[in-house]
């Protein structure tokens, strides 16, 4: 209802402000965003749908899309238990150096993604500070998919717990509380009292981590060791398939990331709204 | 009224929680099949122009001649990039058996750092595969007449060149230019002119516009419209005209063949691979593989007549090696360091 009285208190007759504001934000998303996709869109069909197709039907670039959405999955089971713990530890506990640890949670999102990827190497690399005392013992965790899991892990860290979070701190405790004088143990209020309010936190929560760790480039050419059909994920796929002047390749599968991402944050989009009706 | 519309909300959330499960749940049933269904795996890292020559034929020449003599399945996984950067990779743990690099430093950094323990010098041909020399790629109709590597320090030429730092190409490069200088000087007046070759890669760096990380980025950025010129692997510009691309390759008159020496990475060859790996090694020298190699535009190492035999492989007047230079260890630090990034670099800025 509000809305629709703050809209009409400005207006007498037309409103030009409405068409020329709504004109002038798609004119400058238009070379900004819109006409990108649209050539990838253009150049990855200009050779016909077949020859599409059977740049997308290539074993290599299968593999490079499911790793990318097995490790994402992984990735984002852990960071969503993770976020889930951390924000409730965070939230209803105050102690010495939280707000520290709030930081360090989110400082992932600053740190260049390279450094991410070499900073596991460091640490996990067959010489690194903690893999070398691994390494003779056959046990190397780089260069596999345990290693861009981690990489994705690392990544994507705030995510989860940056949706979770906000939600935790504006829940009236009073539903809890009430939860415990009925004498209800802490983890059945917790599963049946504060986890329903926080559906579609968590919702929206994994699809953003998922969609950022199936797009992550920087750290996984690092840490994979890039092996075709091996190791390779899909944005290192595209990657290699330009560097290789292969660009059909590059953008039959450019096109599908693009495609899916519209999908996950359409479902995010959607999502959002039938949660808070709620 | 009401409740209908509830139902149809709580119905629609229902089908959208489970679609949204679904769409995330799906990949966690596929995890990574590498498709080991017996036979062996050989895990080669190339620099980045091998890739076409390994993959449509050396890796498939081998596997039928390994079947066919001892009855097992070969299978190749490999990965390509500047050959720095496989080194690098290396270095940091991946697991290659084999490395097939643009320059020997690599081969024997590998070797310093106690991965390579045999001497891949002992290989035929002093290990090393085969050769390609350094050409000038140029637009169709070559708009700036541009003949030989001093021409590219002609005003308004725009130069793409691999970056020395991560590519084998881009160190070859410099060193073609640069001998080539010193090569013409020194048929001209008896004496190779220090001086002026110095000059002319002051000039030629002047007009680089862009440094990618390997030789086949250069190239497909090239490719992709940037530049005017584009110094790189003769084979290159042979793939790419065989590919369509309007490119015209000129042939400077003294430039160097590139060798590429082929090691294999003892450290992590499990010893039941042992006789496959060595097998593979060999077999890059035979003439099968050296035949498949000309096929792909690269020059042999082990015979001049299947050179003769690919007409588009030009004669070049004044050809020269590494040797040149008294072979890596001296033409690394005296040129790419002390001429290059001491003196070239350096007033670049």
């Amino acid at each position: 209802m509000s809305t629709v009285i703050s809209t009409m208190r400005h207006v007498r007759g037309f409103d030009f402000a409405r068409p020329l504001s709504i004109g002038m934000l798609i004119f400058m998303m238009l070379p900004l965003v819109f006409l990108p996709l649209a050539s990838i869109f253009l150049f990855g069909t200009n050779k016909g749908l077949a020859s599409f197709w059977a740049a997308l039907s290539a074993p290599e670039a299968i593999f490079a899309l499911k790793l990318s959405l097995a490790t994402s999955f992984w990735a984002t089971v852990f960071n969503v238990i993770f976020g889930l713990f951390a924000a409730y530890v965070l939230s209803r506990h105050n102690f010495w150096g939280r707000n520290a640890l709030i930081v360090t949670i989110s400082l992932p999102t600053a740190i260049p993604t390279a450094v991410a990827g070499f900073a596991l190497l460091l640490l996990w690399g067959p010489y690194g500070t903690l893999g070398r005392f691994l390494s003779p013992h056959g046990i190397q965790i780089m260069f596999t998919g345990g290693a861009i899991i981690l990489a994705n892990i690392f990544v994507t860290f705030p995510l989860a717990f940056g949706v979770i979070k906000p939600v935790f701190d504006t829940m009236s405790r009073s539903l809890e509380e009430a939860s415990a004088t009925m004498g209800a143990t802490r983890i059945q209020t917790f599963w049946h009292v504060t986890l329903p309010s926080l559906r579609g936190a968590i919702v929206s929560g994994a699809l953003l981590t998922f969609a950022r760790a199936v797009g992550e480039f920087g750290s996984t050419i690092l840490v994979s060791g890039n092996l075709a059909g091996r190791t390779q994920t899909a944005p290192l796929y595209i990657f290699a398939k330009f560097n290789e002047g292969q660009i059909e390749a590059a953008n039959a599968i450019a096109i599908v990331l693009a495609l899916f991402s519209f999908l996950i944050f359409s479902v995010l989009f959607v999502a959002r709204d039938w949660f808070d009706v709620d | 009224m009401l409740s209908c519309r509830t139902k149809f909300r709580r119905r629609a959330k229902c089908l959208f929680i489970s679609l949204s499960l679904g769409l995330v749940l799906s990949p966690a049933c596929l995890p990574q099949p590498p498709a080991e269904s017996g036979g062996i795996n050989i895990t080669v890292y190339g620099f980045s122009i091998m890739k076409e020559a390994l993959e449509n034929a050396i890796y498939p020449g081998f596997a039928t001649k390994w079947k066919a003599e001892h009855g097992q399945e070969v299978r190749f996984t490999s990965s390509f990039a500047g050959s720095e950067t496989v080194t690098n990779q290396i270095l940091q743990g991946v697991r290659a058996e084999i490395a097939i690099l643009a320059i020997e430093r690599d081969a024997e950094r590998l070797k310093q750092a106690g991965f390579v323990t045999s001497d891949w010098r002992e290989l035929p041909y002093g290990g090393i595969v085969n050769q390609t020399p350094f050409v000038i790629l140029v637009r169709p109709g070559n708009p700036q007449g541009i003949r030989d590597f001093p021409d590219l320090a002609k005003a308004g030429v725009r130069l793409v060149h691999p970056d020395p730092i991560s590519s084998g190409g881009g160190q070859w490069s410099i060193l073609a230019i640069y001998g080539s200088e010193l090569k013409k000087s020194e048929t001209q007046t008896g004496e190779p002119d220090r001086a002026r070759a110095i000059q002319t890669l002051r000039g030629v760096w002047h007009n680089v516009i862009s440094t990618p990380g390997s030789a086949r980025e250069a190239r497909t950025q090239f490719e992709t419209g940037f530049g005017d010129a584009l110094v790189t692997y003769e084979l290159e510009g042979l793939l790419m005209k065989s590919a369509g691309s309007p490119v015209h390759i000129i042939v400077p008159r003294s430039t160097i063949l590139s060798d590429h020496p082929a090691v294999v990475i003892d450290r992590n060859v499990a010893p039941a691979m042992r006789p496959v790996v060595n097998a593979f090694m060999h077999y890059l020298w035979s003439e099968e593989a050296q035949r498949a190699f000309v096929k792909y535009h690269f020059r042999s190492t082990t015979s001049e007549i299947l050179n003769d035999e690919n007409k588009e492989l030009q004669p070049i007047e004044m050809p020269f090696t590494i040797e040149y230079f008294g072979g890596w260890s001296r033409a690394y630090p005296e040129i790419i360091e002390k001429v290059f990034r001491d003196q070239v670099q350096q007033t670049r800025r």
